[in-house]
Formats: C-alpha cells, sequence, structure tokens
C-alpha cells in the first residue's frame, strides 16, 4: 500500500509514518511532504498513491486546496484529512472538497488503523 | 466548540442533524487548574522540599522610598532609548514566537528520535530474547524426555524445572517490554500536543499581525503637514515648571 502523509509538522509526520508503520506499511511504501505543493509534485510524479493523509492548515498550499487539486484529477484515491481544526464547518467543508475521512487531532493510534482499515477494504 | 471524533463518525454516515449545542460543556483548563490549586497547600509542599530559601521580602517591609526609586530608574531607561526594548528584528514579538515555535519542533523531532531509539532497541531484545526462548524450549523438550528415561537421574529434572523456570521469565521479559512499547507509543502519540500548541502559537501570532497592521493604519498621518517641534514642558506638567519669578530671577542672573 502507497501512503503519501502531508503534514507541515516533521513531528507529526513521523507520528503518522509510526501508526502506518505499525499497520505494516513499510518506510519505503510511503512518502512524506511538507506542505500541498510539494505534495501535489509527488502526487504527480508518482501516480500510484493508495491512500493520502493530508493536514489542513500548511503554508503555501493547505490540505483543503490541496484536496481540490487531487480531485480535479482523481476521483478515487481515498483522502483523509488529520488536522486541529475541530469545527463543523470545517469538516463539512472538506468533505464537500472530496475527503473521505477526517480525523482531528490529538488523535489515537487506534482511530487511524481504523479508518485506514476501513478505506482499504471497503 | 470543537466536534470530537463520533460527532465526525457520525456526520461521515450522513447524519446531519447533530446537536452540536447539546454536546456537554467540557471542563476548561483554567477551572481544572483553579480546582487544583485550590487543593494544594503551597506552603505545605515548599516545607517538604530541601534546599527552598525564601528570598521574597516581606510585602510590608517594601518601603514607599523603594518604588519610587524602581519607578525612576524606569524613567531614566525611558530617556535614554533603554526602554521600551529597540524595535530590532531580535525583540520583535512575532519573531520571538516564530523562534519558540520553531526551536519547540527541532526539540520535538530529537525526542522523537530518542523515542525512536528505545523501539528499535526493543526491537532487538525481543528479537534475542524470543531466540534465547526458542533454544531453551528446545532443550526443556529433550530434558523431558530424558527425565522420563531416567527417572533416577536427578540432574535432568532438575535441569528441566530451571529451563521451565527461564521460560517463564523469557515471557515477563517480553511482556515487559510490550508495555514498555505501548507507553513509548502513548508518548509518541502525545507528541501531538507540540504541534497543537504550535498552531496556538501561530494563532496568536495572527492576531498579533492583524492587531499591528490595524494600529499602523490607524495611527497612521497621510496629512501632508510637515513634522512640528513638540514642546518639551508645558503648563500642568508634572514636571518642573519654571513661574515668573524663576524667570525673573534666570534673567537677572544672566545679565550679570
Amino acid at each position: 500500500m502507497r501512503i503519501l502523509i502531508v503534514d507541515d509538522s516533521s513531528t507529526m509526520r513521523r507520528i503518522i509514518g509510526n501508526v502506518v508503520q505499525q499497520l505494516g506499511v513499510p518506510k519505503e511504501d510511503f512518502d512524506e511532504a511538507e506542505d500541498g505543493v510539494v505534495a501535489w509534485k509527488l502526487f504527480q510524479q508518482n501516480n500510484n498513491y493508495d491512500v493520502v493523509l493530508t493536514d489542513w492548515n500548511m503554508p503555501n498550499m493547505n490540505g483543503l486546496e490541496l484536496v481540490k487539486t487531487i480531485r480535479a484529477v482523481d476521483k478515487k484515491v481515498p483522502i483523509v484529512m488529520i488536522t486541529t481544526e475541530g469545527g463543523k464547518g470545517e469538516v463539512i467543508t472538506a468533505l464537500k472538497a472530496g475527503v473521505n475521512n477526517y480525523i482531528v487531532k490529538p488523535f489515537s493510534a487506534e482511530i487511524l488503523k481504523e479508518k485506514l482499515d476501513g478505506l482499504v477494504k471497503g | 466548540m470543537s466536534m470530537s471524533q463520533e460527532e465526525i463518525e457520525a456526520l461521515m454516515s450522513g447524519a446531519d442533524d447533530i446537536q452540536v449545542d447539546d454536546v456537554e460543556e467540557e471542563t476548561s483548563e483554567e477551572e481544572i487548574l483553579e480546582e487544583a490549586t485550590e487543593e494544594i497547600n503551597v506552603d505545605e509542599i515548599l516545607a517538604g522540599i530541601d534546599g527552598i530559601v525564601d528570598d521574597e521580602e516581606p510585602i510590608a517591609t517594601i518601603e514607599s522610598s523603594n518604588v519610587s526609586e524602581e519607578i525612576s530608574e524606569m524613567e531614566q531607561k525611558i530617556n535614554n532609548n533603554q526602554y521600551p526594548l529597540p524595535v530590532s528584528d531580535e525583540n520583535k514579538v512575532v519573531n520571538q514566537l516564530n523562534e519558540v515555535a520553531d526551536d519547540s519542533e527541532e526539540k520535538a523531532s530529537q525526542i522523537f528520535d530518542v523515542l525512536s531509539f528505545i523501539l528499535d532497541e526493543n526491537a532487538e531484545i525481543s528479537k534475542y530474547n524470543k531466540n534465547m526462548a526458542d533454544f531453551i524450549e528446545k532443550q526443556a523438550i529433550l530434558l523431558e524426555s530424558l527425565s522420563v528415561k531416567f527417572p533416577n537421574v536427578n540432574v535432568f529434572t532438575e535441569n528441566l524445572d530451571n529451563a521451565k523456570e527461564l521460560l517463564e521469565t523469557s515471557k515477563d521479559l517480553s511482556s515487559k517490554v510490550d508495555a514498555e512499547n505501548n507507553k513509548v507509543f502513548e508518548a509518541m502519540e502525545l507528541m501531538q500536543y507540540h504541534d497543537i500548541n504550535r498552531q496556538k502559537i501561530e494563532r496568536v501570532m495572527a492576531v498579533i499581525k492583524k492587531l499591528s497592521s490595524y494600529l499602523n493604519g490607524i495611527f497612521e498621518d497621510d496629512s501632508d503637514k510637515p513634522e512640528v517641534q513638540i514642546a518639551k514642558h508645558i503648563s500642568g506638567d508634572s514636571s518642573d515648571i519654571v513661574d515668573d519669578s524663576d524667570i525673573e530671577s534666570l534673567i537677572s542672573e544672566f545679565s550679570n
């Protein structure tokens, strides 16, 4: 399973990467990006991701813009928004933009595992 | 108000009728802190700690002269442009907050390195432990058959007991390593608060920037009037103001 992890905090990328590794995904099978611009470049270059996990608030291109950009060319790839934005309005905005699931920080590893399992099986 | 993960789940499954207002307000951090502070007797705690020196001067002994000295010292600093601090890059509040956020990110990354190291080492320990357990298990099977075949040779039975004991120790070690790993994972999860706190700092920075731009706008002088020279001492100021007699005496002094 190829995963793209997008977050401007290197600590968050490592936390998410750690959970993903616990799920049995080897380190070589996930890429990291510190903002939407880098993520979009990687997405175009590789075009083989099974899941995209993205933060919302990031410099250069935020997560919402990234979701819209990806959805313009790829309607299928599952996208999970992992963010501190916990307002109902934000969740609805993200869903409308095309995210498949939404996780509010701080989250437990179990939550991410469940959501990823659901996406991969679904 | 933030949404809980359950509410998001409900939203995901199409239940859009969430009564967000019904969600019970969580106790704020301040309330918890207040409650905790009420229960703590600070004096008792301080009395129980060695090496605490009460270097605070009792309020009653602070004389008013000290206060006025401090004020005049502050005035002097202001007059000498020492205070408030000059508007240099290192003193700008937003820059300072930025530095705090970056510093914290760097240290968090280092803490993560340490936690990752512990996980890696634990994985090695588990591997060695498993190899040892496998070996001991084989020895136990061998000793079991030997002790059955030679019931009169005590050394087989004794060693079998030892092997079984070691297997139990190995299981204990394995569960201790697992428990330690779980704690490390817990610590890693808690490190998300670093990112959350960084975003809180960024929110404060955004407010300061907006406030700064608003204040700049409201105090901006877009008139073409040249900057006027301002009076240093005006009647009614608290500082020394000369009266008529002072002026007369000064004039007569200079006339001489």
